[in-house]
């Protein structure tokens, strides 16, 4: 019997495992939109990186951005509408973001908020046929083309403009002392990004920067090897996520480095704080987000909406906090297409953000987009690590391309 | 061979015949009605899913082919995807090749060079030569992310849809009866090449490969050829898959080893040795984590908001749990767990 009843168990549990994956294919989504006199709901696709390689900063930062879908639902919605957003985790896997973008995007969703280099790259050209508006947190500079990506948008100012901020940053601070300068970076095209555009800013400017790249290989359990190589360098700039940097700066401490360190914005945060405790001392952030301090300007919202879950944006962190004001840009960009008048198309969202000027967050100077310029900061402030709290030491810096 | 009681084969011809019984041809029959059901009834979502298991299923294929037939480990297969990819993608964006003839010299050249990483089995086997395999792997995606030139300085190549006659092949319906075919093909190639002298070298090879070359099986260029076959299907997969609605963009990430890994593990679950199995293999790692992704958007809208919090971690969790209770249920994978559903069935109510 107990041989019967396994053998009987195994294609049973087959065939229950295989009914209830066709079984669930019923679509609810749509049933909300006909609830009474309110308006119809906006449908928004999202894609984060829960669980991937980049999950560190991604959950945060997707944290912000369905927070304030939340919170904007609560107090009204974008001019009446519900903005209703669906989700999912794709783990830094182009192949699943192009499977869920396609997903969300043949559910009806008019606009898309991507994540990474890897997706936004990979979706690059189907957003550009479908014409839906897609907002990320990529601030790679091809992307601020309009002729080339018309409907890619980014909030914050983009990898090479933080790059020839904070070249210029140091070469007025040396003032005519030549300098040299290593740009340790990861070893992606979210890493090699700025490097062209900064060596293109020094030839340009006449800058009397020494400026030397090294990749940070991934996997890598400690950056003795290129510290060695860069043993020259005043100063060491970081592109890379957190928890890398955070290794590299806690290795230059034991090396009694004498550099400064120099973070460009996906390392600037409190999770590198926690994480190169000590070593992240002195350390400056080119943040066009600045990092949540206790009683900051642009997070009384913020601070009002999480009062209900008794928790802070200081405690959110700050790819919280840019998560949230990406939202919040898209939605202006969505209720200037409603307040023109006519379809919710694509074409008008993308119309609506570029009408968007001096947007003001308070954590960043005023966002403006327009016709020709896709990124919607040119400049971004410089923060210290000062006993392991963000201290700003400079206001926002703005520098010509 | 006998494959039912009372039936006997009679004439060569039915001795050669792939199918014996009516019963099989009766699941032959319900196996198709079944493909032809699944375009019209599946929502985008699962269609393209779908679409991804039949080109999963060919580079699974491949590597069943070298890997349970032939008895050598291969951890490039992400590798020879790409190689693939950038191939198609380069010949048809940058030389203006006509698609089909692109997918076609990226197979080959995806087959030369697999050849070549296929050397180091001359001298090594098992885990040393999943070592070598693996070293491919790395010089592959390690290329990709740095030869500039393969996609003009860009970082990645985007392609257009394939056209036929000024017809744009470019929705998900289109591509399932374009990949049902090619697969279709590639499976009932790879079935009767068991049925040949060279498929049945593979075999003896895997089983004792210094018995194979007293018997006179080139053992050599035997096992350089199994890679280039298994290496010329991934290449096959990865140039379709860059012409494909959900995948027209070729950049580095998409194969690395990790995704290796993935397809070593659909013919471990679906079934070393068996064609079958490498699709029910791909079939499975495609739909699983598909599914559990369902589950958790499914979630967003009902009230286990705190649950959704926790999903992402769970997933994999969840992703490995199927897997290790498979492979306990069965260690021969699912191709072996279908015959022992058949079996049971046969005999029933007996035992035996």
């Amino acid at each position: 019997m107990n041989r019967f009843a396994r053998k009987l168990a195994l294609p049973l549990c087959v065939a229950l495992l295989v009914g209830a994956g066709c079984g669930k294919d019923n679509k609810k989504s749509d049933a909300k939109s006909s609830q009474g006199a309110t308006k119809a709901d906006i449908k928004v696709g999202a894609i984060f990186d829960l669980s991937g390689p980049t999950a560190d900063i991604g959950t945060p930062y997707s944290e912000g951005i369905r927070d304030y879908v939340d919170y904007r639902n609560t107090s009204g919605g974008v001019d009446g509408h519900k903005l209703a957003m669906s989700y999912s985790d794709f783990k830094y896997d182009p192949t699943t973001a192009g499977q869920l973008y396609g997903q969300y995007v043949s559910e009806g969703a008019k606009v898309f908020m991507g994540w990474g280099t890897a997706d936004t790259e990979a979706l690059r050209p189907r957003v550009t046929s479908d014409k839906v508006p897609f907002m990320s947190a990529s601030n790679a500079e091809t992307l601020t083309d309009p002729s080339v990506t018309p409907y890619n948008f980014f909030p914050g100012a983009s990898y090479s403009q933080q790059m020839r901020i904070i070249l210029q940053y140091i070469a007025d601070k040396n003032k005519d002392k030549p300098v040299e300068v290593a740009v340790f970076h990861n070893d992606s095209p979210f890493g090699t990004s700025p490097l062209e555009d900064g060596k293109k800013y020094i030839a340009d400017k006449k800058l009397k920067i020494t400026f030397k790249s090294y990749a940070m290989p991934k996997g890598a359990t400690d950056y003795v090897a290129q510290i060695g190589q860069a043993k020259a360098a005043k100063y060491i700039i970081v592109q890379n996520v957190p928890s890398p940097a955070a290794v590299l700066a806690t290795n230059l401490a034991t090396a009694k480095s004498t550099a400064q360190l120099v973070c460009l914005n996906y390392c600037a945060n409190e999770i590198f704080v926690k994480k190169a405790g000590a070593a992240a001392e002195k350390m400056i952030g080119v943040v066009p987000f600045a990092p949540p301090v206790p009683g900051g300007s642009g997070l009384e919202e913020i601070n009002t909406f999480l009062k209900t879950k008794n928790t802070d944006a200081v405690a959110k962190g700050q790819g919280y906090v840019q998560g949230w004001y990406t939202m919040a840009v898209m939605s202006e960009g969505i209720k200037n297409a409603l307040a023109a008048g006519g379809d919710l198309t694509g074409e008008a969202v993308k119309a609506g953000l570029e009408k968007i000027t001096d947007f003001k967050t308070g954590v960043s100077d005023p966002i403006s987009f327009s016709s020709t310029f896709h990124a919607g900061l040119l400049s971004a402030p410089l923060y210290q690590v000062e006993g392991g709290v963000f201290k700003k030491i400079q206001d926002p810096i703005k520098v010509e391309k | 061979m006998a494959t039912a009681t009372g039936v006997f084969h009679t004439t060569y011809r039915k001795d050669l015949a792939l199918r014996h019984t009516r019963a099989e041809y009766v699941r032959l029959g319900l196996l198709a009605a079944v493909l032809v059901w699944v375009p019209f009834n599946l929502n985008p979502y699962w269609l393209g899913y779908a679409n991804l298991i039949l080109l999963a299923a060919i580079a699974a294929v491949g590597l069943n082919i070298l890997t349970g037939y032939t008895g050598l480990i291969s951890l490039a297969t992400a590798g020879f995807l790409g190689v693939g990819a950038y191939t198609a993608a380069n010949l048809t964006v940058y030389y203006h090749w006509p698609m089909p003839l692109a997918v076609l010299s990226a197979t080959v050249l995806a087959a030369a060079i697999g050849a070549f990483f296929g050397l180091p089995a001359l001298r090594l086997k098992g885990l040393y030569l999943a070592i070598s395999t693996f070293a491919a792997q790395e010089i592959l995606s390690d290329r990709f992310r740095d030869w500039k030139w393969l996609t003009r300085g860009h970082g990645t190549i985007v392609t257009s849809y394939p056209t036929l006659g000024g017809h744009h092949f470019k929705s998900k319906f289109e591509w399932y009866w374009i990949l049902l075919v090619i697969t279709g093909l590639v499976v009932f190639a790879a079935i009767n090449l068991f049925r040949t002298g060279l498929g049945r070298s593979f075999i003896a090879i895997r089983d004792q490969d210094i018995a194979a070359e007293v018997m006179g099986v080139p053992v050599g260029r035997y096992k350089v050829l199994a890679f280039s076959i298994a290496c010329g299907l991934a290449g096959f997969a990865g140039a379709l898959q860059a012409f494909y609605p959900d995948g027209q963009t070729v950049t580095w990430e998409n194969y690395e080893i990790a995704k290796s890994f993935i397809f070593v593990a659909m013919i471990i679950v679906g079934g070393l040795g068996s064609i079958s199995g490498a699709v029910y293999g791909a079939m499975f790692l495609t739909w699983v984590p598909a599914y559990i992704t369902r589950i958790g958007q499914t979630l967003q809208k009902s009230s286990f908001h705190f649950l959704i919090e926790k999903l992402s971690a769970v997933q994999l969790a969840l992703f490995g749990f199927v897997l290790v209770v498979f492979l306990l249920v069965e260690p021969r994978g699912l191709a072996r767990l279908w015959q022992r559903v058949k079996e049971y069935f046969r005999i029933w109510p007996f035992r035996y």
